[in-house]
């Protein structure tokens, strides 16, 4: 390893997390996102894996620290920590798999037991590249989100289609919230990930980001 | 079921020049293991030193693994001495089944497999092959799918979520049978992984995927105790960064290095657990922080978690990674948490089992009695192996084994 340069700078860091049933697709969307990468051979995710990645909105750098979560019911008892301080979320379902689209009302309603009510959630339909085996309509997504209050997409991370979008627009979302201050900060100190305190009024402060709680 | 064990060796595959001599494409970084495969069998002609080793082995065993249980009652510090220096490849699956009591249980058992497989049905038959081609997807004999990897992972999945209902399929078993089912048959898996979550010689492993997952819970909790206290600075660095264990570390325990390991550390970390306990997955991942302490500390947040998820490949050798884990001693430590654990949780015993259902469903439940004054010596992982594990069969359908090492979360004999 050569000379640990200091991490990039960035005017805001947002916390998201990326929930829903096993085998949707979760960890492959981050991977199109983080570093435009597809992977056939993806391993079920086992705990709790990390990836970043930096964009622009409005002329700001904002930096995402996105946790992609085990999808299995029972992997919850660890990965709920992870919800905590989260201001974002991407609740992802199989189009082609009608189960893990009714099965988002419980992924919402474990992320809003554990989150700020302003959190921005994005409903996201993945593999949309299996056109023909769709199990559920765009309409019918798209009301059940409207009806949650979240944002709804549909993406392909095989084909590369709409990920970067779905990405941005939760932190585009984010950023918009925290200009107008609305989301209240939470300051539970048992949050375990970092990234729990957006500390808005301590721009280009890469200390912030660290000063999160821990168990 | 045994017959097929023929048709499963994995040693067929190495012909490929595709894979790595583990069976490994080539081409994946984290499983790359050329480099550190020297104790594998893609070498026809092993040398004389190894083929001595070999006889060595052979001599201890006996036909069949019958002079073992002596050997190892007479000799258990030669035995121990001799797998922390690895076991043959040749041998593993035989000895595996041996050092984990799971022959005991097979040869307790007969039949008792094919019931589970053909006969009954799993709730969590989707979940199980949803995940078939994620676990190994690199590995040759995982690949094709339904091919007989797949459907050998599939069925011992499938035959132990009907066996222990309670845990039935969670994430991250199939690691382990995926890795014991490249040196061994379905059957002789299925028993194995009956062995390490029920209890057979050590501490049952079942906690750790149990609803909850409290033995993950536990052993992060501990080990985060153990690195504050065996590498303060370190332990203090990543108090600062606000990185805990339940970020890098739940995949050790969940899968005990199977997950993401290159296969020849996994393998020589494996023959040890499987004879001294969970301890050494402790003693790894502290002489892991340790070998790379002096990098690790200058990290912060994002470098670090990625670091602690990228192990260096010469960490990863294991001939320079080993002596360091077994110089580092955690038994005691470990006891003493445990204690400690179990007096703050005052968790209620794991005696409620659920009701038998009706007659002519087959329940395979575990005897848990704790304190019965057997197994008073298992409390030792390192004593010689006892394998006094016993059946009962009061009505030809339920099958029971006792062991007295389910003392993870309960009353422990002191």
């Amino acid at each position: 390893m050569a000379a640990y340069r200091a991490d990039e700078e960035y005017d805001y860091l947002f916390k998201v997390v990326l929930i829903g049933d096993a085998g949707v697709g979760k960890t492959n969307l981050l991977s199109r996102f983080a570093r435009d990468e597809f992977s056939f051979e993806t391993k079920s995710t086992i705990g709790v894996e990390f990836a970043t990645r930096t964009i622009h909105v409005d002329g700001k750098l904002i930096k995402a620290q996105i946790w992609d979560t085990a999808g299995q019911d029972r992997y919850r008892a660890i990965t709920s920590a992870y919800y905590r301080g989260s201001v974002g979320a991407l609740v992802v379902f199989d189009l082609s798999r009608r189960v893990t689209f009714e099965n988002t009302a419980r992924w919402l309603q474990e992320l809003r037991s554990h989150t700020d009510p302003n959190i921005v959630v994005m409903l996201v339909g993945n593999k949309a590249d299996l056109r023909h085996i769709r199990a559920v309509s765009v309409e019918e997504a798209q009301a059940f989100a409207r009806k949650e209050k979240a944002f709804f997409t549909e993406t392909s991370a095989l084909e590369s289609i709409n990920v970067a979008d779905a990405f941005t627009g939760v932190l585009t979302q984010i950023y918009h919230v925290v200009g107008r201050k609305v989301l209240a900060i939470g300051d539970d100190p048992s949050a375990l990930p970092i990234g729990q305190t957006i500390n808005i009024d301590m721009k280009d402060d890469r200390q912030a980001a660290n000063k999160a709680g821990c168990c | 079921m045994k017959s097929t064990t023929a048709e499963v060796d994995p040693g067929s595959y190495l012909l490929s020049r595709t894979v790595d001599g583990f069976g490994f494409a080539k081409q994946e970084q984290s499983n790359s293991t050329e480099a550190l495969s020297k104790n594998r069998p893609v070498d026809d002609h092993p040398n004389d030193r190894e083929q001595k080793r070999i006889r060595k082995w052979r001599k201890m065993i006996g036909v069949g693994g019958s002079d073992w249980k002596h050997y190892v009652r007479r000799k258990p510090h030669v035995v121990k001495r001799r797998i922390r220096k690895g076991i043959p490849d040749c041998l593993r699956g035989l000895i595996w089944q041996l050092i984990s009591g799971s022959r005991d249980l097979l040869l307790m058992n007969p039949g008792v497999y094919e019931q589970l497989v053909i006969y009954e049905t799993s709730a969590s038959e989707l979940e199980i092959i949803r995940d078939i081609s994620r676990t190994f997807p690199s590995h040759v004999f995982y690949q094709q799918r339904h091919g007989l990897g797949q459907r050998s992972l599939y069925n011992v999945l499938k035959a132990y979520s009907v066996y222990d209902r309670d845990v039935g399929y969670v994430q991250g078993m199939g690691f382990l049978a995926g890795l014991l089912l490249l040196y061994m048959s379905e059957e002789d898996a299925f028993w194995l992984l009956v062995a390490l979550l029920k209890g057979a010689i050590h501490a049952p492993m079942e906690g750790l995927y149990q609803a909850g997952l409290p033995l993950v819970q536990e052993y992060l909790c501990q080990f985060e105790q153990l690195v504050k206290e065996y590498l303060p600075m370190l332990g203090e660095h990543f108090t600062q960064e606000m990185v805990n264990p339940s970020m890098y570390a739940s995949q050790w325990f969940i899968t005990v290095f199977s997950y993401s390991f290159p296969f020849p550390l996994a393998l020589r970390i494996w023959d040890v657990f499987l004879y001294e306990g969970v301890k050494v997955v402790f003693q790894v991942g502290l002489a892991l922080l340790r070998f790379c302490h002096d990098d690790l500390i200058k990290l912060p947040f994002e470098k670090l978690l990625h670091a602690l998820k990228n192990f260096p490949a010469e960490a990863m050798n294991p001939d320079k990674l080993l002596p360091l884990v077994f110089s580092i001693k955690v038994s005691k430590r470990l006891e003493e948490f445990k204690r400690e654990y179990e007096k703050r949780k005052e968790r209620p015993l794991p005696h409620s089992l659920p009701p038998l259902s009706s007659s002519g469903r087959l329940d395979v439940l575990m005897d848990a009695k704790p304190g019965d004054g057997s197994g008073s010596n298992y409390s030792n992982h390192e004593s010689p192996l006892p394998y006094n594990v016993e059946e009962i069969r009061p009505h030809g359908g339920i099958n029971r084994f006792r062991s007295a090492g389910y003392s993870n979360c309960a009353r422990k004999p002191s």
